[in-house]
């Protein structure tokens, strides 16, 4: 091995947004905050940095290699592995130059000098029922293999051949970044139609295979991802009331987790998919139950604090939930154990303000939502850690609601109208990026799956 | 402002349930002499003719009064579901309409603005009918007689953005569901 004197790092840094946004109304400035110069700021108005300067590592995927026949399907995969790896957002993605797009061992110094820093190739065999590929992840800065892993793919066209390339993105992402990727996933939404109907459709994160689960119901709501992306529960409104349904994508087969109330919504699985948590219509008002999925089925009691209590979300490790509160007479993110206990208001305290439709990040105590004075609303995270003393607000322009949390926790999608095009849209949280997701009016209640690699990805 | 624009709602939707009606038109007047019998010049009959007609056509425009007074909507504060003055006092010309029709069946559905959310607003439209449901019972109307449902924001009827259109939409929408044929006037 040789080892050079280059600095192990990152070499490049690519600009961000550095915005100073001025939050929702914030409570009076702690004591911390009082020792800031705040002659420039209005009172009652927390400023912050809205999206940091990132340092993105500089990566290429140099085109898989393979037999001939092969080449259609080796474009495909070289493809959506180097697109998978763009839309991660953590990367500069450097192009391959024509000279170093050959097959073969790795001329590291010659990579090197192009400043990259990481390097993806790829070899892809034959099998009887599709292909194996062999991917490496170089470290061009240290010339050497970083990482490498054999993955069994099914036949281009086998409807989860995209996911199981998908999976292997999330892989490379893992082995760079350490980190989750969010390629592998899916988002569930509704879509309420001209006619007066409503659609439970899903995509992959990538904006494919856009689907039709269910269509033409007469009331259909907030549908969302079992941890193991095998089920989707959402509620419905049927000629003998609403109900709360937990569908089997694999079966087709639907079952009634609760009905005899006037009204069910925002169901949440726990992690560990074993606990649903939804809000039913109570005499009074909604209130927060979670029903034992892996026991008998029936439902304890979370929330009993008069008011509207919905939307509830689980956090990273399953111990608490954040949920949609009226009981002080405005609406606010509250945070509590599961059992209801301790609980604590997450948004700050603020005049005409109103926050809605939170999702605990899988991977760290921030919660997002949509929140505002009164409209237009837009995407923000608070701290849970933090309760009421910051808002970081994410979007600025445009109608923006519904936020959920990718596997990442990095990445957000949510419902955006009035600014350019209306449909669902995904935020990098770090970078401020924003892309089109979905076209498409009246696309709503999006729902960010858990990983679905471990299903996708077989390993040889 | 607020409150001349929700009257100039109420008198369109007042005008329009009037239009809209999907009861099927009542039965034609009882058949005169005029038709079984040769035709008569005497004047008193034909007074008495016209009388009937008057008549009928009386207790038609009554009909469609009071049913037009149990259709019309009421509307909300932003968020709410508190019965305002002016709800109220369209709730109370519907009781005693209602006492007196022991047989109407009514369904009130719930609406709410594009603010909130879309789960949120199902709630508050949800809310804001058996807020009025509750009203009404407790003047005497029998629940049995009340479903309510929830639309949320999903069918308003300004699709507007400002503050008169978000009015017109917070609303409760009454449809009879049986009983409304023969309407009578609470004093008759």
């Amino acid at each position: 091995m040789t080892l050079k004197t280059t600095t192990y790092g990152p070499t490049r840094v690519t600009t961000g947004l550095i915005m100073a946004a001025a939050v929702i109304v914030a409570p009076p400035a702690p004591a911390q905050a009082q020792q800031r110069d705040t002659a420039q700021i209005p009172p009652g108005v927390e400023l912050e940095t809205r999206y940091s300067v990132s340092g993105r590592r500089a990566v290429a995927v140099r085109p898989f290699a393979g037999p001939i026949p092969l080449a259609g399907a080796i474009g495909q995969i070289s493809g959506i592995v180097t697109q998978d790896l763009s839309l991660s957002d953590r990367y500069q993605m450097f192009p391959v130059p024509a000279d170093l797009q050959t097959p073969g061992p790795v001329d590291y110094q010659a990579w090197n000098s192009l400043n990259l820093e990481f390097l993806v190739t790829g070899d892809i065999t034959p099998t009887a029922d599709g292909f194996l590929v062999d991917v490496v992840v170089h470290d061009v800065v240290f010339g050497r293999e970083h990482r490498r892993g054999t993955y069994a793919l099914p036949a281009t066209g086998a409807p989860d051949f995209r996911m199981a390339v998908h999976a292997v993105s999330d892989e490379i992402v893992q082995w760079i970044s350490n980190q989750p990727g969010m390629a592998a996933t899916r988002i569930a939404f509704t879509r309420y139609n001209e006619d007066q109907t409503y659609d439970l459709l899903i995509v992959d994160s990538d904006g494919e295979n856009l689907r039709r689960i269910l269509g033409g119901a007469s009331q259909l709501q907030s549908p969302v991802w079992s941890p193991d992306g095998r089920r989707i529960a959402y509620t419905v409104s049927e000629p003998d009331g609403w109900k709360l349904i937990e569908r089997n994508l694999v079966t087709g087969r639907n079952t009634t987790v609760a009905t005899g109330s006037e009204l069910f919504l925002t169901p949440a699985y726990s992690p560990d998919g074993t606990k649903l948590a939804y809000s039913v219509w109570l005499p009074g008002g909604l209130e927060i139950m979670e029903a034992d999925l892996a026991g008998d089925g029936s439902p304890r009691r979370v929330t009993d604090s008069g008011g509207d209590n919905m939307a509830p979300t689980y956090s990273s490790d399953g111990r608490r939930l954040a949920f949609l509160s009226t009981r002080t007479g405005q609406n606010h993110i509250y945070m509590a154990n599961t059992d209801g206990s301790g609980a604590r208001q997450l948004t700050p305290p603020g005049r005409n303000v109103e926050f809605h439709g939170p999702d605990w990040s899988p991977t760290s105590n921030r919660v997002v939502f949509h929140g505002s004075a009164r409209g237009p609303y837009q995407i923000m995270i608070s701290d849970a850690d933090r309760p009421t003393l910051q808002v970081r607000q994410l979007t600025t322009t445009g109608w923006n609601e519904d936020p959920s949390w990718a596997p990442d926790g990095r990445h957000v999608v949510y419902s955006g109208a009035g600014a350019q095009t209306d449909g669902l849209y995904v935020i990098d949280t770090v970078t401020g990026t924003i892309r089109l997701l979905a076209r498409g009016a009246k696309l709503r209640t999006a729902d960010w799956s858990w990983s679905m690699a471990g299903s996708a990805l077989s390993t040889r | 402002m607020i409150r001349r624009a929700a009257f100039a709602v109420v008198a369109i939707a007042l005008v329009m349930a009037a239009c809209s009606s999907n009861e099927p038109p009542p039965p034609p007047p009882p058949p005169t002499q005029t038709t079984t019998q040769p035709p008569v010049t005497d004047t008193s009959a034909e007074d008495a003719r016209r009388a009937a007609e008057e008549a009928a056509r009386a207790a038609e425009a009554e009909r469609t009064r009071l049913r037009t007074v149990i259709e019309e909507v009421v509307l909300f504060d932003y968020d709410a579901s508190r019965i305002r003055t002016d709800a109220e006092a369209a709730l109370q010309r519907k009781v005693p309409i209602l006492r007196s029709n022991p047989g109407v069946r009514l369904r009130i559905s719930g609406h709410a603005d594009e603010r909130g959310s879309v789960e949120y607003n199902l709630a508050l439209g949800l809310r804001r009918a058996n807020s009025v449901r509750d009203y009404l019972v407790n003047f005497g109307i029998d629940a049995s007689r009340i479903t309510t449902e929830t639309f949320g924001e999903d069918r308003p009827v300004d699709s507007g953005t400002t503050e008169a259109a978000y009015q017109r939409n917070r609303r409760a929408e009454f449809t009879i569901t049986s009983g409304g044929e023969n309407l009578v006037s609470p004093g008759g």
